[in-house]
C-alpha cells in the first residue's frame, strides 16, 4: 500500500478491475444458468437455493453491485487522481471500500441463496447487509469528495459531476427506500406501507438505473472516451448541460413503473412526461459521444477498446429511446409485465453498461500493468460475440414481448380473453431458447477477454505513475484530453 | 448492370468490386434495386397468410380475410420502401462526417445489399409461424450485417476505421427506427386499429 503523495494510487484500481472481471463471470453465469431454467424448469434438480427466484437475485446483484459498481470504484479512484493530479485522499479508506464491498455482494449473494430477502427488486439485500453498505458508500463518498477537495486542477471535470452524483443520489435513494424495522437476523418489514411502499420502491429502483448504471457509467465515458480519442470532448457545453438535465428530470421519472396501478394516476403522468422529457439529455450526451469518436477514426485502427465504446453509445441511443417509449401509458399498458421489458434492460445492460466497462478495461488493465494487451485478435473476437449476443437477446425478447402483449390482452368474439397464461407461456420457450443462446454467446465474449486480461496481467505488477509536476489547466476538458 | 440482389448471390467476393461500378442514376437504382426487394417480402406475406394463417404461438392459426391481408401488405410494402430510401438519405446525410462518398445511387446500392439477405430470409413468410420467421431472420441477419460492415467502407469510398463508425451508426438509427414501429404498432392496437384486445 502506497503512501507516497508523488505517485498515484493505482493498486487499489487493479484489484477492483480484477474482482469486477470475476464478478462479470460469476454474474452472467448465473443469467445464462436462469435462462436456461425457464426453458428446461428441472434443472433445479429440486434444490431451493438453485430456483429461478433466488438465482435471479444472485444474477442482478452479481452484475449490478459485482461486477458495475466495482468498476465504477476502479474508474472513479483511477479517474479522480489524474483529474485532479493529485493522489487518493485516505487511501487506506479507498482499500475498506474495495474490500468490504466485495466481501458484502459476496456475502449477501450467499443470503440471498439461502433465501433471505426484503423483496424489494434490486435491493433484496437484508438490513445488516443495507447498514454495511451504507458504511462502505460513505467511505466512498469520503475518498472521492475528499480527494476532489484536495485537487490541483481549479476546475472539475466533468467525469467527476457524474461519479459525484451516483455517490450523492445512491446514498439517498439507499437509505431511504432500505428504512425499516427487524424482526430477526434475516428479516426486516419496510417502514413504508402500500402504495407508498411501491412509490419509494421505485423512485429508489428506477433512479439506481438512472444515477448508477446511466450517471455512474456516463462518468466513465467522459473520462475513458477522450482519452482514448486523445482529443477533447465534441462539446464540453453540452457535457455540463446534459449533466444538469439529466440528474433534474431523471429523479421524477420512476412512477412510470406503476402505470395503472393503485398509485395516483396524475403521478403515474408526471412519470410519464419526464421520463419523455429525459431523452433530450440522454441523446445530447450520444452526440457528444459519436462526435468524439468520429473525429479520432483513426485510433479504430489499433486500438480495440474504441469499437466497443462506439458500438455502447449506439446501444445507449436505443436504450435511452426505448426507456422514455416505453414509459407512454399506452404502450406500457400492452409491454408491462413483458419480456419486453427484460429486453429493454438488457440494451441498456449488455449493449451499454457491459460493452462502455469492456472498452474502458481493454484501455486500462494494459496500462495498470505496464504491457501490450495479450491478444487483439481475441479482443476483436469478444467484440464480435459481444455484438451478436447483444442483438440476438434484444431480438428474441422484442419478439416474446409483443407476442405475450398481445395474446393476454385479447378477446375471443363472446369478449372473454383468448389464451390463458399457462399456455401463453408454453408457447414462449423457443424464445427463451434464443435468449439462452444470446447470453452464452455474450458470456464467452466475457470469458475470452477475462482469459486475455489474465495473460495480459501475468507475472506483472501495477505500474508506478508519479503525478505531473504542474500542470494548471482551468479548462477542465484541456486537462483531461 | 444486374440488380444488387442478384449479384450478392452470384459474385461472392468479387461482390463490392463490381458493385462498385455500379453507374446508374438515383432512378435506375430505385427500379432495378430497392423496388423489387421492397416488393417480395409482402408477396410471400400475402402468399402465406392467406393459405396457412398466422401461428403466433398459442392455439389455432389466427386467419385474416383477405382484405386486410392485402391492406396489410400494402403497408408493408409502403414502409420496406420509405425505409430503404429513407436509410439511403440518412447515409448520405452522415456522409460528410465520415468522408465518404456523396453520391446517392451508392447509398441505395448499399442498403439494397445489405437488405438483400433479409429479403431473402423472408421466404419464411411462407409459412407464418413467428419463431420459424425468427429462426431463418438470425442467419439473414448475421450475413446482412457483415456486408454492412463491409460493405459501407468499400461502396462509399471510406476507410475502414470510418466505415466501421458509420456501419455502427446505422445500426443505432434501424434499432431505433424499429423500436418506434414495435411502439407506433402498439399504440394503434390500444386505441382500438388491429386486434380486439381487452382493454
Amino acid at each position: 500500500m502506497t503512501t507516497d503523495s508523488s505517485v498515484y494510487n493505482d493498486r487499489v484500481v487493479t484489484v477492483l478491475v480484477v474482482l469486477s472481471l470475476v464478478w462479470a463471470i460469476a454474474g452472467m453465469a448465473a443469467g445464462v444458468f436462469i435462462a436456461a431454467e425457464l426453458v428446461w424448469p428441472t434443472i433445479d434438480m429440486g434444490q431451493e437455493w438453485l430456483s429461478y427466484g433466488r438465482v435471479r437475485t444472485l444474477h442482478t446483484n452479481g452484475v449490478i453491485f459485482g461486477f458495475g459498481v466495482s468498476a465504477l470504484m476502479a474508474t472513479a479512484f483511477y479517474s479522480v487522481q489524474r483529474t485532479s493530479h493529485v493522489t487518493l485522499f485516505a487511501p487506506r479508506l479507498a482499500w475498506f471500500c474495495c474490500i468490504a464491498w466485495n466481501l458484502a455482494v459476496l456475502a449477501g449473494g450467499i443470503s440471498l441463496l439461502a433465501g433471505w430477502t426484503s423483496g424489494k427488486e434490486y435491493a433484496e439485500l437484508e438490513w445488516p447487509f443495507d447498514i454495511g453498505i451504507t458504511v462502505v458508500w460513505l467511505s466512498f463518498a469520503v475518498v472521492f469528495f475528499g480527494t476532489i477537495a484536495k485537487r490541483k486542477v481549479k476546475a472539475i471535470y466533468v467525469s467527476n459531476w457524474f461519479y459525484g452524483a451516483l455517490i450523492i443520489v445512491i446514498a439517498m435513494l439507499h437509505v431511504v427506500n432500505s428504512m425499516a424495522i427487524p424482526i430477526s437476523i434475516d428479516k426486516s418489514y419496510s417502514l413504508f406501507a402500500g402504495a407508498q411502499d411501491a412509490i419509494v420502491q421505485w423512485w429508489y429502483g428506477h433512479n439506481a438505473v438512472g444515477f448508477l448504471l446511466t450517471g455512474g457509467f456516463l462518468g466513465m465515458l467522459y473520462y475513458f472516451l477522450p482519452k482514448q480519442a486523445d482529443r477533447p470532448i465534441w462539446s464540453y457545453r453540452l457535457s455540463i448541460v446534459a449533466f444538469w438535465a439529466f440528474t433534474y428530470s431523471y429523479i421524477w421519472a420512476g412512477p412510470h413503473h406503476l402505470h395503472y396501478n393503485a398509485i395516483p394516476e396524475w403521478v403515474q403522468s408526471l412519470g410519464m412526461v419526464m421520463s419523455i422529457i429525459l431523452l433530450a439529455p440522454s441523446w445530447a450526451t450520444m452526440v457528444n459521444g459519436v462526435m468524439t469518436v468520429a473525429g479520432a477514426w483513426e485510433k479504430l485502427k489499433t486500438d480495440p477498446a474504441m469499437k466497443f465504446i462506439v458500438l455502447a453509445l449506439a446501444f445507449y441511443g436505443l436504450a435511452t429511446f426505448e426507456g422514455p417509449m416505453l414509459s407512454i401509458k399506452s404502450v406500457n399498458v400492452v409491454s408491462h409485465f413483458t419480456d419486453w421489458t427484460v429486453g429493454h434492460v438488457h440494451s441498456g445492460a449488455l449493449g451499454w453498461n457491459a460493452m462502455i466497462t469492456f472498452g474502458t478495461f481493454y484501455f486500462l488493465v494494459p496500462r495498470l500493468v505496464g504491457a501490450e494487451l495479450y491478444s487483439v485478435r481475441l479482443a476483436n473476437i469478444h467484440f464480435w460475440l459481444a455484438l451478436a449476443g447483444t442483438m440476438l437477446y434484444i431480438l428474441s425478447m422484442w419478439g416474446a414481448g409483443v407476442s405475450q402483449g398481445l395474446l393476454w390482452l385479447s378477446l375471443d368474439e363472446l369478449g372473454e380473453l383468448s389464451y390463458g397464461f399457462r399456455d401463453i407461456m408454453a408457447s414462449m420457450v423457443p424464445y427463451y431458447a434464443l435468449r439462452f443462446v444470446a447470453g452464452a454467446v455474450f458470456l464467452s465474449g466475457a470469458i475470452l477477454m477475462f482469459y486475455n486480461f489474465v495473460k495480459t496481467m501475468e507475472n506483472r505488477t501495477t505500474v508506478t505513475r508519479r503525478i505531473p509536476e504542474v500542470q494548471v489547466a482551468s479548462n477542465a476538458a484541456e486537462a483531461v484530453a | 448492370m444486374i440488380s444488387v440482389p442478384v449479384a450478392v448471390m452470384m459474385q461472392g467476393n468479387k461482390l463490392f468490386s463490381y458493385l462498385g461500378q455500379e453507374t446508374a442514376s438515383v432512378g435506375v437504382v430505385v427500379l432495378k434495386d430497392i423496388l423489387p426487394l421492397a416488393l417480395i417480402p409482402p408477396v410471400f406475406l400475402y402468399i402465406g397468410s392467406t393459405m396457412l394463417g398466422w401461428e403466433i404461438g398459442a392455439e389455432e392459426p389466427i386467419y385474416l380475410s383477405v382484405d386486410v391481408v392485402l391492406l396489410i401488405s400494402f403497408c408493408y410494402f409502403f414502409a420496406l420502401f420509405v425505409g430503404f430510401i429513407g436509410l439511403a438519405v440518412l447515409l448520405r446525410w452522415m456522409a460528410p462526417t465520415y468522408d465518404a462518398n456523396l453520391e446517392l445511387n451508392r447509398h441505395l446500392t448499399v442498403v439494397a445489399t445489405v437488405a438483400t439477405p433479409l429479403v431473402i430470409g423472408s421466404i419464411a413468410h411462407l409459412y407464418p409461424h413467428i419463431f420459424v420467421n425468427m429462426l431463418v431472420i438470425i442467419p439473414a441477419l448475421i450475413w446482412s450485417m457483415f456486408l454492412l460492415y463491409r460493405g459501407v467502407p468499400a461502396l462509399l469510398d471510406t476507410t475502414p476505421q470510418q466505415g466501421m463508425l458509420m456501419a455502427s451508426s446505422l445500426i443505432a438509427i434501424v434499432l431505433v427506427a424499429a423500436v418506434t414501429l414495435l411502439g407506433v404498432t402498439v399504440v394503434l392496437w390500444t386505441h382500438g386499429f388491429g386486434p380486439s384486445l381487452g382493454l
